[in-house]
């Protein structure tokens, strides 16, 4: 019985060692309030991490589906300063003079829009020319960093406050309840679609062998497109939060969010070659990084201190999961 | 020559070899049978430094020896053929021959004509006209198994291992890996000949061990027991060798391809009734396989038409094809047919998993429910579906992959030589399951390279050569002669 539960435990737990071991360690570390309270478990200081985890953890629940499918996508960083500039050019600059609510929602359609053909020109080029994703999402994280500076000519696209268009946007898409809540909804349904669906199957079922999926005579290019078009999308609405709480669109915002996102999805134990990993994995990786971030800031860690620290957490994360899904070196 | 007492290995809880003691005389040709999950391939990787035991030891000449690696094992003479092809498909067949070999490996500057010069007779020697620059993918799997065994030539080793060395081989070269064998013995090199082919082992071989769930059964000289008895030893139980007895096809032609042509076929043309049994007939790399990859939409044709009830098919790609009925097994389980880290379950029911779901959500109990029962049709043997394929042996695995094919109903099924490398009672499972299907009025087109098995179940079979079609032979009335010379292109050799 209990052997029983420790290999369950071994089995889908592995995540969560981790994020329990951050949670004591900040608890312990944590400095204290005036009043004796523990500043790292306030509800404001947990859900400060959360908010600040978002728009990676939007976009690594799309980076999951692409990494099972056995393929990558280094374009989401572009693709979120994209979405950021364009929703913020298209509340500020363009003027239909039409209900609020409705230029929101067309600057919010254009942008996820934008993220989606991005996406899909990805999946088209990789499914079909079968170019190798590293290269053209290589290629397209270049070329859309360079389009979005040249839409913006590369300056600031500031919003502004109050009952514009732009100010009302910017208040909705920052506030902690909006900003998590679409998160963790989002986690759900990606949840179930990898695990109850059809399309997870399939997906899945690619990722890990793709010549049997063919020869099974599944739509082994749709599933990947698929996949490729909801990372473009998703990594647009992370765009749309990250432009709601910086209150900009900036053109040279989200470098280096690709690296961050497939960091969580690997230590949530979400394997690179493809077809093994999970939703859960990669939510409870998002936020072992948010965390770690937040127990060494707290402490006033200098930042380059941090970056080495996340480092060793990344190797010794992937080392521990290899250990208990029986990875061995055995020829 | 060489010795093992008390080898022992576990793999996660399963005992994979349970204290096997076994000799090896100088100079003889020892074969090692067995069904597959017996131990044999466990055993001679053990022997050869691939996998260190749990425990035992092994002596070499008398002198108690422990490998560190399998390059020890090399260096003290020990060569070995692997099932899974240890070779490198990015670098050129002289490359690979030289790969491990010290005397062509000799510092670190490699001259690629030294290279090439070594390799001309080690592929004389395993009868390949090849080029050596030739990069391995460009291969078929059976020229891929005939450099396996030419660089094992080449590492001039004491002992040479031969894990199932002939499943993907055409009988051509299995004559041919005889005489090498018998030129190997007259050298004074020991073989371990590990196979599951009785004719195979009887004619080669000079003592024959049987194993069985990790255990040595017996070891006699080949004079001194019977193809009956070994497999009996091997089984625990006693199976039939005869011809079976056939339903004839009802008639109604199902498929007809007139005239086709593809960058591997010219020209054929045949037809597939309801019912019946096509064996596909041919050596390796004389298009065999391609028949099936017209038919599931993986290689175009350019000329020709195939007509699938009447109605004129082009399948688009495989997802077409299985849309319209085909199924196809393929020749390469591991690489074409399994998703190794999924359950039995997610394997069998992944061609048909539309079927158990409502607007793509999957309904867990239907779908168990209808893999219980395929599983069960296909006489597969599992302790849970639960648990990851790669649990299965070779056979069963066969078998869930015949199994997801009889939930998408087809019309057609095509097996590209679905009995390679899987063990005799497994063997005899799949063939009454094809008789079944075939009962049920499916047509079935069935490769193989294994004669006496098509003779013995299909109606009629189909011979190629060098992509043409040689000849359509009534199964009940040919034999294994009138097959082999239309496969190596005599004409008109039948009278």
């Amino acid at each position: 019985m209990i052997d029983k539960f420790w290999n369950q435990l071994k089995h889908h737990g592995q995540p969560f060692i981790g994020l329990v071991l951050i949670l004591i360690l900040g608890t312990l570390l944590s400095p204290r309030a005036t009043d004796g309270t523990i500043v790292f478990l306030s509800p404001g200081n947990l859900t400060d991490v959360l908010l600040q985890q978002t728009e990676i953890g939007i976009i690594a629940l799309a980076m999951t589906f692409v990494i099972i499918g056995a393929g990558i996508d280094l374009s989401v960083g572009s693709v979120l300063a994209f979405s950021a500039c364009v929703s913020a050019l298209m509340m500020m600059v363009w003027n239909p003079h039409g209900p609020t609510m409705l230029q929101i929602g067309v600057a919010i359609s254009a942008s996820l829009l934008g993220g989606a053909l991005i996406g899909a020109l990805n999946g088209l080029v990789i499914t079909r020319i079968r170019l190798q994703p590293f290269v053209m999402t290589l290629a397209m994280m270049i070329g859309v960093r360079g389009f979005t500076k040249w839409l913006t000519g590369n300056v600031n696209v500031d919003l502004g406050f109050g009952a514009i268009p732009s100010g009302q946007f910017a208040e909705l898409f920052s506030s902690k309840a909006f900003a998590i809540s679409l998160w963790f909804i989002l986690a759900i349904v990606a949840h179930l679609l990898l695990t109850r669906t059809v399309y997870g199957r399939y997906l899945r079922a690619i990722g890990e062998n793709e010549r049997a999926a063919a020869y099974t005579g599944l739509p082994v290019r749709g599933v990947r497109l698929a996949a490729y078009i909801g990372c473009g999308t998703l990594a647009a609405l992370a765009g749309l939060i990250h432009a709601a709480r910086s209150h900009q669109g900036n053109p040279n915002d989200g470098v280096g969010y690709e690296l961050d996102a497939i960091a969580a999805v690997v230590i949530g134990g979400t394997a690179l070659a493809g077809g093994r990993g999970s939703i859960v994995g990669t939510v409870t990786g998002t936020l072992v990084l948010g965390l770690l971030t937040n127990v060494l800031r707290l402490h006033m860690v200098d930042s380059n201190l941090e970056l080495m620290i996340k480092a060793v957490i990344i190797i010794a994360a992937v080392w521990l999961q290899r250990r208990s899904t029986g990875v061995h070196g055995d020829l | 020559m060489l010795e093992c007492r008390n080898i022992q290995k576990h793999y996660g809880g399963v005992a994979a070899l349970k204290g096997v003691n076994w000799k090896l005389l100088p100079g003889e040709v020892h074969a090692l049978c067995g069904e597959n999950g017996a131990g044999k391939s466990t055993l001679a990787r053990i022997l050869c430094g691939i996998t260190a035991p749990d425990d035992g030891e092994i002596l070499l000449e008398g002198h108690a020896v422990n490998w560190p690696g399998p390059q020890a094992a090399r260096q003290a003479g020990l060569g070995i053929i692997l099932q899974e092809l240890d070779l490198f498909a990015h670098l050129s067949i002289a490359e690979n021959l030289a790969i491990g070999n010290a005397r062509l490996e000799d510092g670190a500057w490699v001259s690629p004509s030294a290279l090439n010069d070594a390799a001309h007779p080690l592929l004389r020697s395993v009868g390949l006209e090849l080029d050596p620059t030739l990069l391995l993918e460009r291969l078929s799997v059976s020229q891929w198994q005939l450099v396996a065994i030419a660089r094992v030539l080449g590492l001039d080793a004491k002992i040479i291992f031969m894990d199932e060395p002939t499943s993907a081989l055409t009988d051509d070269a299995v004559e041919r890996l005889f005489g090498l064998i018998r030129q190997l013995k007259e050298r004074g090199v020991a073989i371990v000949y590990v196979s599951h082919k009785m004719n195979e082992i009887f004619r080669i071989c000079d003592r024959v061990s049987v194993m069985r769930d990790g255990e040595m059964i017996a070891t006699a000289t080949c004079a001194a027991t019977s193809i009956d008895q070994v497999i009996q030893q091997m089984v625990g139980r006693v199976i039939a060798t005869t011809r079976r007895e056939k339903l004839s096809g009802t008639g109604q032609t199902l498929l007809e391809a007139h005239e086709i042509s593809t960058r591997k076929l010219r020209q054929v043309s045949f037809t597939l009734s309801r019912g019946e049994i096509l064996g596909v007939a041919g050596l390796v790399g004389s298009g065999r396989s391609e028949v099936g990859r017209v038919l599931f939409g993986i290689s175009p044709i350019t000329d020709g038409t195939i007509t699938l009830e009447g109605n004129l098919y082009e399948p688009y790609d495989p997802h077409d094809a299985v849309a319209q009925g085909i199924a196809l097994v393929p020749e390469d389980r591991q690489k074409e047919g399994l998703i190794p880290g999924m359950s039995i379950r997610q394997n069998t029911t992944l061609a048909s998993l539309p079927k158990y779901s409502r607007s793509s959500w999957i309904s867990r109990a239907e779908e168990v429910a209808a893999s219980t029962e395929a599983l069960a049709d296909c006489r597969t043997k599992f302790a849970d579906q639960e648990l990851p394929i790669r649990s299965l042996s070779g056979g069963n695995q066969q078998k869930v992959l015949i199994g997801k094919w009889l939930l998408t109903h087809p019309k057609i099924c095509f097996f590209d030589d679905p009995t390679r490398g899987i063990d005799i009672g497994a063997k005899d499972d799949i063939y009454r399951l094809l008789a079944e299907l075939a009962g049920k009025g499916l047509g079935i087109i069935w490769v193989s390279s294994e004669l006496p098995e098509l003779l013995a179940n299909a109606h009629r079979i189909l011979v190629l050569h060098e992509g043409r079609c040689l000849g359509i032979l009534d199964a009940a009335t040919a034999t294994q002669e009138d097959i082999m010379r239309l496969a190596t292109g005599h004409h008109a050799a039948r009278s």
